[in-house]
Order: structure tokens, then sequence, then C-alpha cells
């Protein structure tokens, strides 16, 4: 191959960019998370009304949907990576790009490229939704505090895509791996948090949770902002590392 | 009789349909004993406020089983195949076999009736047994009437997810909707705290059937009812959908 590995490394994020973007399932994803991020801010919204004036955080409310949102993530993140893997577009990719490890990583490059400023305008709409209608309800906060917390959602979003796409590159087919995903994320976990304590708070959900959340006086030991962001950035590499070292060696 | 054969076979001989049957046997077992787990101490000491909820719990939350059954049931029949192989989808071959498509829709719907039925019998045997083997003598016992509400419970979920996925041809939005749905943090639960009609929606009504929740609404008989005339109105939906939609599309 004569073109040199730079404009190489363009090229590839340029085709992985193009095969994400073209999927109508991405834009579906994205929007129908969008519209039931701001269904599910409103309701929160409204819960929060009820409540004594004056004591409620905008951001608490408004990214107490977090927790649902998190859901369209995973689904665009297996759908990146399953994709491939209905029909032969897999072989034709290979076919064109023979660099496997090369390949897959680039495609998570790409997933992230969308996933970013998804992710920042789906959590910003939720807590600018939820200020415009509290603002004369609920305590200030500082701007600050909100860029922080709209950076930790945005990453933590980000993160929890390409754990599930490279889960989805594990498991090559879209209905087990949302499964074990979603029934992980919904089901497991809120159920594992009263019986290990200890251990619950390094599962990578949980340590996501601290990335956005402001830190709550009544619990000990809870890990900063930028605890949370190493040891999930930790568990998303190791997810990727193996999804990289299955896809070398396994045949397409 | 035989179309409804036929789909047993073809839902048997699906890849997906074992993760769904070691979901459902297993899942609310591990469940029902982490909680009883939890509060054995409380139990055995008499002061527990969830004694009623021992168990059931379990195949409350227990239901993604017969959910991926009746996704997958009909998210099957629509998936492409590969170009390689034709790219057709199953449902064509499905319709020149059993040219009515309100049989095909009624055999289906039968099928997975049926194994929902038996799955969610051995949910109750592994649950109770799971419970049993936790708490020993301390075991409240298990009501007939609670536990034929858990099956109806999970053969409506079951139907219900049927029911959305002819609606979408495609199993990630009902799978997404109604896992999470099922699950501690569930919309439903949202909703009610919003409007006192979220309290109609199918799960949480059909809960009613076997979970003595503190805020009850609904007798189980009624919240059986409302669960049903659910499913019937989205069976309609569906029947209505499927006869007039072009297969191609």
């Amino acid at each position: 191959m004569s073109v040199p590995s730079s404009k190489k490394i363009t090229l590839i994020l340029g085709a992985e960019l193009d095969k994400l973007v073209t999927l109508p399932w991405t834009w579906l994803t994205l929007i129908g998370t969008f519209i039931i991020n701001l269904l599910l801010a409103a309701a929160f919204t409204s819960v929060g009304l009820q409540g004594a004036a004056g004591t409620q955080s905008i951001l608490n409310i408004g990214l107490a949907s977090m927790g649902y949102l998190q859901a369209g993530f995973l689904i665009l993140g297996i759908l990146a990576a399953c994709s491939e893997y209905t029909g032969g577009q897999i072989r034709t990719t290979l076919t064109t790009i023979p660099w496997r490890g090369f390949q897959l990583s680039m495609k998570l490059l790409a997933l992230a490229v969308i996933t970013i400023p998804a992710a920042f305008i789906i959590a910003a709409s939720g807590v600018l939704y939820t200020f415009i209608r509290m603002r004369d309800t609920a305590v200030g906060f500082e701007i600050n505090t909100m860029i922080e917390a709209l950076a930790g959602a945005t990453g933590y979003l980000t993160l929890t895509a390409l754990l599930s796409a490279a889960m989805g590159a594990l498991l090559r087919r879209t209905t087990p791996a949302l499964v074990i995903l979603l029934g992980y994320y919904f089901v497991v976990s809120p159920l594992t948090k009263d019986f290990l304590p200890g251990l619950k708070k390094y599962f990578p959900d949980t340590v996501g949770n601290y990335m956005y959340m402001p830190p709550s006086p009544d619990e000990i030991n809870v890990l900063t902002p930028l605890q949370g962001t190493g040891i999930l950035m930790l568990w998303t590499l190791i997810f990727i590392i193996v999804a990289i070292v299955f896809y070398r060696r396994r045949d397409a | 009789m035989r179309a409804f054969n036929a789909e047993l076979s073809k839902l048997f001989s699906l890849p997906g349909i074992w993760l769904a049957f070691f979901i459902g046997a297993i899942a609310p077992a591990v469940i029902a004993a982490l909680d009883s787990m939890a509060q054995k101490e409380e139990i055995i000491a008499g002061v527990s406020t969830r004694l009623s909820e021992v168990g059931y719990i379990g195949l409350a939350l227990g239901v993604q089983g017969v959910i991926i059954l009746g996704v997958l049931a009909v998210s099957s029949e629509y998936l492409t195949e590969s170009s390689e192989s034709g790219g057709g989808q199953q449902i064509t071959t499905s319709l020149t076999v059993v040219s009515s498509r309100l049989h095909l829709l009624l055999a289906k719907a039968g099928a997975v009736t049926v194994i929902s039925i038996l799955l969610c019998i051995v949910a109750i045997m592994t649950t109770v047994s799971a419970t049993h083997l936790v708490l020993g003598e301390y075991t409240p016992a298990f009501e007939g009437s609670k536990l034929l509400g858990a099956v109806w419970y999970w053969t409506f979920t079951a139907l219900l997810a049927f029911g959305i996925t002819v609606l979408t041809k495609n199993g990630i939005i009902p799978l997404a909707v109604l896992i999470i749905n099922t699950s501690v943090v569930s919309f439903s639960f949202l909703l009610s705290k919003v409007t006192k009609l979220a309290l109609y929606l199918p799960d949480r009504a059909g809960t009613e059937m076997f979970m003595f929740t503190s805020d009850r609404f609904l007798s189980p008989f009624t919240g059986g009812l409302v669960m049903f005339a659910w499913v019937v109105v989205l069976f309609i939906a569906a029947a209505i959908v499927f006869h007039r939609r072009d297969v191609a599309s």
C-alpha cells in the first residue's frame, strides 16, 4: 500500500464515520433519545415541582433522567458494532481495510466523534428544560458546577456507548448484546446495590454516576469525578482490548 | 393445529430462545434469593415490612425471559437474511405456507402463550425452592392464587411484547422499552408520581395480581382485567396492522 499511514488514518476514520452517519438507526436512536429525554425531564420536573420550594437542585432533577438516557447510548453503541454483522458487510469492510485492530479502533473513534456532541446536546437540553420550568422555585447554582456536571454526563454517556460497542463487537448479535447490557444496567445493577456495597462502587455504571452527580454528604468515601472517570475509562479500555483481541483472532 | 406446531418448532429452533429460557428460569430465583438474603434478619426478627413480597419480587422483576420470547417470536420473522443467502425474510415463507394472516398470528400467539406459561411454572419452582433454601423455616407460605396471578402476569407480558413487536417489526424498541420498564426504576413508577392514570399501565396493573405493594390501588382481579384489556387492545391493533400491511415493506 503506497498510502502514508497518516493519510490512512483519516481515510479509515472517514469511512467509518460515513458508515455510522448513513445508518438510519443512528438517527432514529438519537432523535428518539432526545425526545424521550425531554419527556422524562418534564416528568421529573413536575414531580420536583410538587416538592417543597427552595430545596431542589436544578442539576439533580435535570440529570435525573440520565438513568434512562443511557439506554439510548447503549443501543447506539451496539448498533454501531453489530450492524456490520447483519448481512456480510463485515467481509467487505475487512477486504478494504485488512488491519483489524486498527479498523475497530477507528470505528470506536468515529462512534465517539458522533456521541460526544449528541450526548452533550441531549444532556444539556434536559437541564435547560428543568431550568426554564424551575427557575423561580429551586435554589440557584453556579455556572461552573453546571459545566462540570454536563461534561461529566457527556463523558459518561460516551464511555458507555464505547463500552457497549465493544460488547457488541464481542457478541456480534444485536439481541443478546442488548439483553445483556440492558439487563445489567437496569435490572442487575440496581438490585446488587444493596448486596455488594463495597465492590459495587467500582462497577462501570456506579462509577460513572460519580462523574456527573454532585457529591451527596450522606455517602461516605464516594469517588471524586476524576476518579470516577479514570475507573470508567479503565473498564471501557479493558472491554475494548478484549474485543480487539477476539476480533483479530476470530473468523469473520 | 399444524400451524401451531410449526410455530412451536420455529420458536424452539431459534438460538436466542435459549437465552430467554435461561434468563426466565434462573433470574427470578437469583433475584428472590438475593432479596431474601438481604432481609433474612428482619424476617427472623419478625419486623420485616415486606414479608408479603418475599419471592414474588423475583417473579415481578424476572420477566425478561418471556419478554425476549415474545419479541424474538416476531422479530426473527422480519430479520433480513444476509445478501449472500438471498436477502429474504422468513415472514414471506411463513405467509406462503399459512396464507391466512390471522391464523398465523393466532398460531404464533398461541405458541408464545404456551411457552410462557411453562416457563413461568419452571420459574415459580426455582424461585420457591431458592426462597426456601435461603429462609428455611421462616419462608412465608406461597398462596396458589397469587402464583396463578404471576403466571398470568408473565403470559400477558409475553403477549404485550409480541403485540408491540408486530407493530414495530424490529426487536430493538420493544426490548429496550420493556426491559427498562421491568426494572426497579420503571417508567410507570415515575409516571405514577405525575398522574394517577399511570397506575392503569399494564405492568403496574399486572403486578397487583401478586404483589402487595404498600400503596395498593387495584384489587388483584381488576389488576388482571386491566392488563388483559391492554393485551386485547394491543392484539387487535396488531392484527389489523398485520392484516393490512404489505409484507415486503
